[in-house]
């Protein structure tokens, strides 16, 4: 049995990581606790790495436990005020809601926010999948530019049969099935148990296997008439199929995933008002590049990665041509989503652009509904 | 620092192992809290050997189970031997024996294949398991490994439950070409090989290639660590540095030079863009500024 103090040192221990979005489970703390048994308490590095082997789970999370560490060794040996002060700001993910039309906020949020608030409203059951009466023409053709909010509920379903499309990947695994394939011993002799003889016989196929999407969303200031519309379809996207990352970029990169898991629109617009340089200038290069360093390990083979983006690029376009050919290579195929070609004027010259179009494997308008029903047509690998 | 942890240095650095504190100290827990470990690093830095260490330091058997894609129960824990049945029932058809008796013999031990899960809960003593770039096997299989590690069962339906007497000692590693599952990792412990500084490089290159000019080691010590810093394709692990310095040895070079490099390059620089810019950043600055120690 740990020490009561020790014990009660290190719950209030794990109480901080997790204020500071460490999902640190019971079991690892009650792990930790009897981990510090084995340890030398005299040795700060000892306790430190013991520690982190037992409640840090990835990389990333090691900067959170190491700023979380050092503060509380200092407030262990002064005084408990400075300890109350530390675990007293609460945590952005418990902030209490902002009014809806708080001053200063920037237009788009305004915008976004007023949108949140519809999506709410028929927020009832379960939000995504539900059939609407009718669908005019007029709607499927029309620009994003021009779309209300209150249309979107063919926008949920669209998404809905994208993700079903996904789902229809071959897997390695195989599965049994009626007739041809390759011979189950397995079960076929299982079958016959009986009879003494192999009459019937049994077979397996590859299993279908799930896609993973890989989204990375323009968000600077010239994509601004639809990036409220492609923040709608990350978001139904990402509720809809489970193995979704979703990144937004300008300037930087900042993953949005978690961001998205929110259960409503609105919680995720809330959320996403910490993501910086929203609306900003672009340079899709360098956030390509940070994708790569920090990220790559999302994309595989069976990994589509889908760039919203209208290509005006203030980088490097060499830089951008570099970073997509090195997620090009890894990922089953590269799509490059630009809204501005649904304008039968426009031609990709943007530097950017011109740059990253012999990369891609499908470059297509994200403009309206009709040119998301054929991108859906599109995305079986 | 703890007795025992110094122990398992002291006992790491006997089985070939140059070690450090972070790593004794999360086997020592794995081994006091009877939990996995979850290794994780670039490719490389000697993750997998963990795992071989900790056997010889235990004097216990290592059971190695690699994944790959599409890995499943069958693969990992067990899987009837259908040819050997079949032939068995073939071979005694003509003696008319009991279907019962026929089932229960050809349900045995004999004609089961132990696959490396099942082999490492029925050993004698506590053998150490590794789970080798479990990254590499889907999340189906994630979720069927939680389930055996839970409580060290399994459950036969010819044969019966299986408990191990003597659970093993678990260690996993992921070369974090997929992300695994948090309920994966909140019940590992969790350890973060980094590339190693210059000197237990030095001391891994001294102690690896026997007969290694101090001078030569220390010049690919350095090497190796401003390499690391420019920004490659393929950054080059430990391996590469053990198989570029015994390429070395073997040329009985006794310091880096530009032609040296140059023609060894190929042992530590594995992608065509990464060798054409080192090529270039050579031909600019020389090869002194690779061989300066970091600011």
């Amino acid at each position: 049995m740990a020490d009561r103090s020790l014990t009660r040192a290190v719950v209030r221990f794990a109480t901080l990581l997790r204020r500071q979005s460490l999902p640190i489970t019971p079991r690892q703390a009650i792990d930790a606790a009897r981990g510090l048994e084995h340890l030398d308490l005299g040795d700060r590095q000892e306790v430190y790495v013991g520690l982190r082997t037992l409640l840090v789970t990835r990389p990333e999370e090691v900067a959170i436990f190491d700023r979380c560490f050092e503060a509380f060794w200092r407030m262990r040996t002064e005084a408990d005020a400075v300890a109350e002060a530390l675990a007293g700001p609460s945590p952005p993910g418990e902030a209490p809601e902002p009014p809806v039309d708080s001053q200063g906020a920037r237009k788009e949020r305004l915008e976004l926010e007023g949108w949140g608030d519809e999506e709410e409203a028929d927020e009832g059951g379960e939000p995504l999948g539900v059939p609407v009466a009718s669908e005019a023409e007029a709607l499927v053709t029309r620009d994003f530019s021009t779309f209300s909010a209150d249309q979107l509920d063919e926008l949920l379903r669209l998404t809905v049969q994208i993700a079903r499309r996904l789902a229809r990947r071959v897997s390695r695994r195989r599965r049994p099935v009626r007739r041809r394939g390759r011979l189950d011993l397995r079960r076929t002799l299982r079958a016959n148990l009986t009879r003494g003889e192999i009459i019937e016989l049994r077979y397996r196929q590859r299993k279908r296997r799930k896609v993973r999407l890989v989204l990375l969303c323009d968000v600077s200031g010239s994509m601004d008439l639809y990036s409220r519309f492609l923040l709608q379809f990350l978001f139904a996207l990402q509720h809809v199929f489970a193995r979704v990352e979703t990144f937004t970029f300008s300037v930087h990169l900042t993953r949005v995933t978690d961001y998205l898991r929110a259960r409503s629109y609105r919680e995720v617009l809330r959320r996403l008002q910490d993501v910086r340089d929203w609306s900003g200038g672009t340079r899709i290069g360098e956030s390509l590049a940070e994708f790569n360093r920090r990220w790559t390990h999302l994309v595989d083979r069976r990994t589509i990665v889908i760039l919203l983006s209208d290509g005006w690029d203030t980088g490097d376009p060499e830089v951008l041509a570099t970073e997509l050919l090195r997620i090009k290579r890894r990922a089953g195929r590269v799509i490059w989503l630009n809204p501005l070609l649904g304008n039968p004027s426009y031609q990709p010259l943007t530097r950017g652009m011109a740059a990253a179009l012999p990369l891609v494997d499908h470059f297509a308008a994200a403009h309206n509904l009709a040119a998301l029903r054929e991108l859906a047509d599109r995305l079986h690998l | 620092m703890r007795e025992e942890i110094r122990k398992i240095q002291a006992l790491m650095e006997a089985a070939e192992y140059v070690t450090d504190a972070p790593v004794a100290t999360s086997v020592h827990l794995a081994l006091n809290l009877r939990k996995p470990l979850l290794i994780e690093g670039h490719a490389g830095v000697g993750k997998t050997e963990v795992a071989k260490v900790m056997a010889r330091m235990l004097e216990t058997n290592l059971i190695r189970l690699q994944c790959y894609e599409g890995l499943d129960a069958a693969a990992a824990l067990y899987e009837w031997n259908y040819q050997k049945q079949l032939l068995h029932i073939k071979l005694h058809e003509t003696a008319h024996r009991a279907v019962d008796q026929e089932e229960h013999e050809i349900f045995s031990e004999p004609f089961l294949l132990k696959r490396p899960l099942l082999q490492a809960i029925t050993q004698e003593q506590s053998p150490v398991l590794l789970v080798d770039e479990v990254d590499r096997a889907d999340e189906e299989f994630e979720a069927f490994m939680l389930e055996i590690f839970s409580d060290w069962q399994v459950t036969i339906p010819e044969i019966g439950t299986i408990k191990a007497t003597h659970p093993p000692h678990v260690i996993l590693t992921s070369n974090r070409t997929r992300e695994l599952s948090d309920a994966l990792r909140r019940r590992c412990l969790y350890l973060w090989i980094d590339y190693p500084g210059f000197e237990k490089e030095v001391a891994i290159v001294e102690r690896k290639v026997p007969g290694i000019n101090a001078r030569l080691a220390r010049e690919v010590g350095r090497f190796m660590e401003s390499l690391r810093r420019v920004r490659l394709a393929k950054v080059p692990g430990v391996a590469e540095t053990l198989d570029w310095a015994t390429a070395l040895a073997g040329l009985h070079a006794d310091h880096l030079d530009e032609t040296l490099v140059t023609e060894t390059l190929g042992c530590v620089l594995k992608d065509a863009d990464d060798i054409k810019r080192f090529r270039a950043e050579v031909s600019k600055g020389g090869l002194s500024p690779f061989l300066q120690a970091s600011s």
